[in-house]
């Protein structure tokens, strides 16, 4: 269950809640451990919130990293199975323009293939009718089995999993320190808190590094940044690919009403992790490489643009970044620094946590001795779960898309529990009473991860004033409404200002008018 | 049709020019698009209250003889040879049907009201193209502080001091701006009747 603090002590505590540290929380849950995740911000506030939300086909790889591009292939087809309801099966088309080379298309596909990845080329006209909006100057495509998936609910589908499984959640709570004795890991320190635990797990991406100092262990890791665009539009059906060696906002993601543009990739300094936001020189580098891809890009509404941060493990010491190996790491600190009790498993892909999160469990079994095998490939994750058929009232369906067989926990009978709260994405008091009481949400940009309150072409023009009204009456706090308001529009605000022209100015010019005191 | 003067915008400015002009007995009318802010800081109760322009305000004008055009605005202007003055502008609904007037009034606000349009490349006013002030720097249209002034909203049409709008460097005799439309500080609700009054006098001395 979500706490604020705790005096059990635990089998294994994993710090981070992203996308790796939920995977892992389930994972050990899952194998009966007691087991506690304990996230400094709310879940999905790091990369795993700020991506393309891409589920990758292993494709993009098969050229420069086959063993990579295997083990994507392989999690890409399990996640379809047990996260069913975070992923939309698009299918993926990698374009081959003028200035690029059928050569490598050629290539391309023998790799692809001989990853175990289906890949079947198409002629351009094809790849017109089915893709209109590409590029028309095209010279050849391949299918691929990609597909767009939502973050946000996969790791809250991981979450709810592991706290149904006995794991304890604390949100919002720094780690300052790790407990040693004889120069062991037994825990973590909150502040004056100190949680005991017999293994202690580093899953906080870029953040890894710096934990791993507190424990006495050096990781050369390198933050490696990404700035991505949301345009107000679907503009493709599938993911819509480069098929070149790998660059600047090659990958444009439909993903519910909108479609993401990325990625940038620039080396940054460790300070920078902090405060990511996207800068307009970015958006020009997106925007000017993104109308290659699907040219109506350069008249569609951008609605915000926003960073992340990849957590790569230095291997070489390349300049940009995109050659650091992206695989998998998992480091057994008492192997490697004679640290017992500390384990860290970084770097990978969104695609590839449940992967990542079987082998930081396996080496955690191991460590305490017990012979526990993984069930995470087979089960299915909340909301993902078969429901009963019949038809779902109008003002359900859209949170039935959302959490699918969780929003059979909604109540939409209750009080006022139907209304219509966000009218872009059709968030209702039920689905963000739902929120507050499952995903310990305290916030509205921590609903927004969870609900997508405020995430459609409006950004919370509209519906702000509401959204901040029922989430502070039910969090018990109805005098921090207005609080909450302005906390979120300054949140907002990051992702719309560095894209403020066009219809994205008009609505500014509202928000300001409307909402500024 | 000819007008003495030709309003363009029915928000709080263009709304006040228009009633001083008619009450100096001046035949006059106005283009009223449909979209005005000017009185959406008055509080959250109903935004679609909000963003309607003050309908009272433009039935008051039409009942003193003013002639209001809802739902219509005027799209493109056609200049004199030297530049120097407007000499016929168009509406969207009567097309190519022209109105002449001795002067013009250009009320037709800021971004939200599509007085002034912004691109990635930077801004421009649709109807005269007349000089817009404004950072050619995308960086510097906004305080990272949400709720701090925003240096876009200090930006656009420009005017000599005698309130003429300038139009390539050149002092347009017959067109004036009022309210917000006009580079400068963010207008109160004050300063936009001031602004439209102001527009008005000059309206005035130039009849």
């Amino acid at each position: 269950m979500f706490i604020e603090d705790s005096h059990k002590e635990y089998d294994v505590i994993i710090i981070g809640g992203g996308i790796t540290g939920a995977a892992t929380a389930r994972d050990c849950a899952l194998r009966g451990l007691k087991t506690l995740l304990v996230e400094r911000g709310d879940l999905c506030d790091g990369a795993s919130g700020r991506n393309h939300g891409l589920l990758h086909s292993g494709a993009r790889y098969a050229v420069t990293d086959p063993e990579g591009a295997r083990e994507c292939i392989s999690e890409n087809m399990i996640l379809r199975r047990i996260a069913s309801s975070c992923i939309d099966p698009t299918g993926g088309l990698f374009i081959t323009l003028p200035e690029d080379s059928l050569d490598y298309q050629e290539k391309f596909i023998k790799a692809c293939r001989d990853c175990g990845i289906e890949a079947e080329a198409i002629t351009p006209e094809e790849a017109l009718r089915l893709e209109p909006a590409v590029n028309p100057k095209l010279i050849g495509a391949v299918k691929v089995p990609d597909a767009s998936v939502d973050p946000f609910r996969l790791v809250d589908a991981n979450i709810l999993d592991a706290v149904r499984h006995g794991a304890d959640i604390i949100k919002f709570r720094e780690v300052t320190g790790l407990v040693k004795e004889n120069g062991d890991v037994k825990g973590v320190q909150l502040g004056d808190t100190t949680i005991r635990s017999r293994q202690v797990i580093i899953a906080a991406g870029i953040w890894s590094a710096h934990i791993a100092e507190m424990g006495g262990a050096h990781i050369d890791m390198m933050p490696s940044k990404g700035s991505l665009l949301i345009f107000g539009h679907r503009l493709t059906r599938m993911v819509i690919n480069r098929c070149r060696k790998p660059g600047n906002a090659d990958i444009l993601v439909p993903g519910d009403v909108v479609s993401v543009l990325g990625t940038t990739s620039d080396k940054v300094p460790f300070e920078d992790c902090e405060d990511m936001k996207a800068t307009s020189d970015e958006v020009n580098v997106l925007l000017n490489e993104g109308i290659h891809l699907v040219p109506e890009l350069s008249t569609t509404r951008i609605i915000r643009a926003y960073a992340g941060v990849r957590p790569l493990v230095v291997a070489d010491s390349s300049a940009s970044g995109r050659n650091v190996s992206r695989g998998i790491v998992l480091l057994d600190h008492e192997k490697r620094d004679g640290i017992k009790g500390l384990i860290t498993i970084t770097g990978g892909k969104l695609t590839t946590c449940r992967l990542m999160a079987e082998m930081a469990t396996d080496l955690v079994c191991e460590k305490l001795g017990l012979k526990i095998p993984c069930t995470t490939a087979r089960r299915k994750l909340p909301g993902s779960e078969k429901r009963k058929s019949g038809k779902d009232p109008v003002n359900k369906r859209a949170a039935v898309g959302r959490h699918g067989s969780e929003a059979d926990m909604m109540d939409f009978n209750g009080k006022g529990g139907g209304e219509i709260i966000c009218e872009c994405e059709q968030v209702t008091r039920a689905e963000i009473e739902y929120a507050v009481r499952n995903l310990g949400v305290r916030s509205i940009s921590d609903l927004r991860r969870h609900t997508r309150v405020g995430m459609g072409t409006c950004q919370g023009s509209f519906c702000i004033r509401r959204v901040a009204k029922v989430l502070a009456e039910v969090l018990g706090t109805p005098d921090k409404a207005l609080e909450l308001m302005n906390d979120y529009l300054q949140e907002r605000w990051k992702g719309m200002s560095p894209v403020l022209w066009g219809d994205t100015l008009r609505e500014a010019d509202y928000m300001h008018k409307v909402h500024r005191k | 049709m000819k007008y003495d003067a030709i309003v363009i915008g029915g928000g709080l400015a263009g709304c006040t020019a228009a009633g001083i002009l008619a009450d100096a007995g001046r035949k006059v009318a106005v283009f009223s698009e449909g979209l005005s802010l000017h009185d959406a800081s008055e509080g959250p109760a109903s935004h679609k209250e909000q963003a309607r322009p003050p309908y009272a305000a433009l039935s008051a004008l039409a009942a003193k003889g003013v002639t209001v055009f809802r739902g219509d605005s005027i799209i493109r202007a056609e200049m004199s040879e030297d530049g120097s003055q407007v000499t016929r502008v168009f509406s969207r609904n009567l097309g190519d049907e022209p109105l002449e007037a001795a002067a013009y009034v250009l009320a037709t606000g800021k971004f939200f009201s599509r007085g002034i349009i912004s691109n990635m490349e930077g801004m421009y006013e649709p109807v005269f193209d007349a000089d817009v002030e404004f950072e050619t720097d995308h960086s510097k249209w906004f305080d990272p502080d949400f709720f701090a002034t925003q240096p876009y909203e200090k930006f656009g049409v420009k005017t000599d001091s005698e309130g003429h709008v300038l139009k390539g460097g050149i002092s347009v005799a017959n067109l004036f701006a009022a309210g917000q439309v006009l580079a400068g500080e963010p207008m109160s609700d004050s300063d936009i009747e001031k602004s439209g009054r102001t527009a008005a006098t000059e309206v005035l001395k130039k009849l």
